[in-house]
């Protein structure tokens, strides 16, 4: 196969590892451009995702299990808003920092105490496993489809910020919370619906890496990393800018795997630290008065 | 800048700038890595107990891509501590577990164990990097480290020490166990290698690659891949393209299970014979019945008529007690704590010197097919070793492989498979 070919299917697979890379990072990204919290629990949403999928499988299939087990842990992220966050708003935003690191602890080692610290199985579904190729360009049909469903999600998630009268809300109050709620909009509940999505978010990121990764009480830091990496690059808060970001580090683990493997773990950070020193509030990040 | 004015206007998204916040997340780093640092609880005889306890520290992944051997490693531990009747010399057994999350925190950790839990010795370690940074301290403190899961060469190697013994097998022994199965004696010689980047990977590389150009063998490519790496898809379309007869991976733990889920993704799964120079069961568990496959060489296996009466005892007590059967990580703590406990009951005596002169004698018996010794000279537990294969239909929860060989073979001693004076380069220092 020519050089050319070789690097065009790397680029594919880059951007399909890239897609899983912006659906991990983006409810993160969300959440701290509306409520200014620095989610390090969003790893273990991610992980409850593949978990709950896990433990329904079998009641409900794996359709069944695609919706419903995000579901579920964004009801969980919601009651977590509302029971643990909420009292901290306001205050040093060290505390929500603090609490969401503890709770990332905490519910991994739930997860090990409920279903093990040994890995489990988790096959794609039938009609999904296999392979297309076209020329140079291979990928497998499971991957196909967690790049069709983010795709989907990511514009449903745009329509629903830029041309709903919720998504006005939700930016608005991301602007400038004190304005907003003197208009007469119920803050503190919107809070508990935008922290929801974004573990939502994170739910159907678990249930769609659980067929590729190991499903592991660990899964959590191996999503957290370069989630934050594609939130810091992009732009905190930026939602098109976690979609380049996080795209921009598929392809670049993918070229570097080609032709650098040794360094594939370190590209990301480098690309990160190059960002920052060039636009220290990331790609697409804007000057937000309150984030100053 | 105007961060702390701005603080606590009542709302969330409260307004702070992202380097102050950054600056803040820094210091709880730093105070959480310290606090995991701190005693645990002060000196561990304060407890109004009227017996003194006979510490012996555990150093095993508590999380990581080895976490599950660590916690498996434990359970092995336990039930030798079990076997002793929790007690020996009279003293009650007390096993203090730490991470080995990396070597640096390792060091600090063997550091720990040693001077605020004031421990009779150390054992455990499964990443080789880890055991390579606490020898120099066990050595340094003179006290017994039994390595019991690390596999890179040069831990009874160039860098040996008096004070380290090692249960798991050298890459050295692995490779040779393996190559002749994996080849097929000399028939399937175009191989690819993707390894882990750290110690153990690239000694694995290095050796397996040794036998297998020595064999008129071609490497097709040699990839490293991070410890940790979760997705591999760009590393298996590099080999895919160049049609390999085997893959043969320095990947352990999860970084095992990613790979073997995404080689089926991809349909390769008992297209191209899989193998590593070490596997852990648990590590195919995770993988599932249809992504687990390979051949690999094998320190033991809890199924298959190899096994010792001592061992099928051990097998019974562990399934009893956690619920599933011992993988080779458990047997191998299992066995590490039982050369520990023997050494301290049959020479009445904690002191690190006494043990040591009497792991270097001793040979145990009935722990596998042939009495099992450390070798004086380097330290290595000198064993038979096994070839397995991953059933081609695996239907029992955990019984995945069948044992196709046992090495050595051809009349070689089980010494010289683990290599001369001159092939192993090992000098050991002197005791005190």
């Amino acid at each position: 196969m020519s050089e050319a070919a070789l690097l065009l299917s790397q680029v594919v697979n880059g951007l399909v590892l890239g897609f899983l890379y912006v659906l991990i990072a983006v409810g993160l990204s969300i959440i701290f451009g509306m409520l200014g919290v620095v989610n390090f629990a969003h790893g273990v949403f991610f992980a409850l995702g593949a978990y709950f999928a896990l433990s329904l499988r079998p009641q409900v299939g794996p359709a069944g299990v695609f919706v419903l087990a995000p579901l579920l842990v964004g009801l969980v992220g919601m009651a977590v808003e509302a029971t643990l966050l909420r009292p901290l708003y306001g205050k040093d935003p060290l505390l929500g920092l603090l609490l969401t690191f503890g709770l990332a602890l905490f519910v991994e080692e739930l997860i090990r105490t409920l279903w093990g610290t040994v890995g489990h199985p988790f096959d794609p579904p039938r009609p999904l496993s296999g392979f297309l190729q076209y020329g140079p360009i291979f990928v497998t049909r499971y991957r196909l489809a967690v790049l069709v469903v983010t795709v989907l999600l990511l514009s449903a998630i745009w329509l629903f910020l830029e041309k709903t009268p919720y998504g006005r809300i939700i930016r608005a109050g991301s602007r400038d919370p004190e304005m907003t709620s003197m208009l007469g909009i119920n803050l503190p509940r919107v809070f508990t619906a935008v922290f929801g999505l974004g573990t939502c978010l994170a739910g159907v990121a678990g249930v769609l890496a659980a067929p590729l990764w190991s499903v592991v009480p660990s899964m959590a830091e191996a999503a957290i990393m370069p989630a934050f990496v594609v939130v810091t690059i992009g732009g905190l808060g930026s939602f098109p800018g976690a979609i380049i970001s996080g795209l921009g580090v598929g392809v670049a683990v993918s070229l570097t795997i080609q032709f650098w493997p040794a360094a594939a773990g370190a590209v990301m950070y480098l690309l990160m630290a190059v960002v920052l020193l060039v636009r220290p509030r990331g790609l697409l990040g804007e000057r937000w008065e309150q984030f100053e | 800048m105007r961060a702390n004015d701005c603080v606590g206007r009542g709302l969330p998204g409260a307004p702070v700038s992202r380097r102050a916040a950054l600056r803040r997340l820094g210091q709880v780093g730093g105070a959480l890595a310290l606090g995991g640092a701190l005693p645990a609880l002060g000196p561990g005889r304060a407890r109004g107990q009227s017996a003194s306890p006979i510490k012996i520290g555990i150093l095993l992944p508590k999380s990581g891509p080895y976490a599950v051997q660590g916690e498996n490693g434990h359970h092995g531990a336990e039930i030798a501590v079990d076997d002793f009747g929790g007690k020996v010399l009279g003293e009650p057994i007390e096993l203090i577990w730490e991470d080995e999350s990396s070597p640096q925190a390792s060091q600090q950790r063997m550091r720990k164990l040693i001077e605020e839990n004031k421990v009779v010795a150390v054992q455990g370690g499964i990443s080789s990097g880890d055991v390579l940074a606490v020898m120099p301290i066990a050595a340094r403190e003179k006290v017994l480290f039994m390595a019991s899961g690390p596999n890179a060469t040069e831990i009874t190697g160039k860098n040996c020490s008096r004070y380290t013994f090692r249960v798991d097998l050298p890459n050295r022994v692995t490779v040779r166990t393996v190559y002749p199965t994996l080849s097929e004696f000399g028939k399937k010689r175009r191989w690819y290698f993707v390894a882990a980047s750290y110690a153990w990977g690239i000694d694995a590389y290095n050796q397996m690659k040794e036998l297998l150009v020595a064999d008129g063998g071609t490497v097709l490519g040699a990839d490293q891949a991070p410890l940790g790496t979760t997705d591999f898809s760009s590393y298996i379309l590099k080999l895919r393209q160049t049609d390999p007869d085997v893959v043969f991976l320095g990947l352990g733990g999860t970084d095992l299970t990613n790979f073997l889920k995404q080689f089926h993704e991809v349909g390769l799964t008992g297209k191209v014979t899989i193998s590593s120079p070490i596997v852990n069961d648990s590590d195919l568990w995770a993988a599932g019945p249809e992504a687990a496959t390979g051949t690999f060489p094998k320190l033991w296996n809890y199924s298959g008529h190899q096994n010792t009466p001592r061992s099928e005892q051990f097998v019974k007590k562990y399934l009893a007690r956690f619920g599933q059967p011992p993988e080779v990580e458990a047997w191998q703590d299992w066995f590490a704590m039982t050369a520990i406990l023997t050494a301290i009951r049959e020479t009445k005596s904690t002191d690190s010197a006494r043990l040591i002169q009497f792991l270097e004698e001793h040979r145990f018996e009935g722990y596998k097919a042939k009495p099992v010794y450390f070798r004086s000279w380097d330290h290595q537990l000198i064993q038979p070793t096994l070839v397995a294969k991953v059933k081609p239909r695996v239907t029992d929860r955990w019984d995945y492989f069948d044992v196709v060989g046992e090495y050595p073979q051809g009349g070689t001693s089980l010494d010289a498979f683990f290599g001369s004076k001159a092939e192993i380069g090992c000098t050991l220092g002197p005791l005190a």
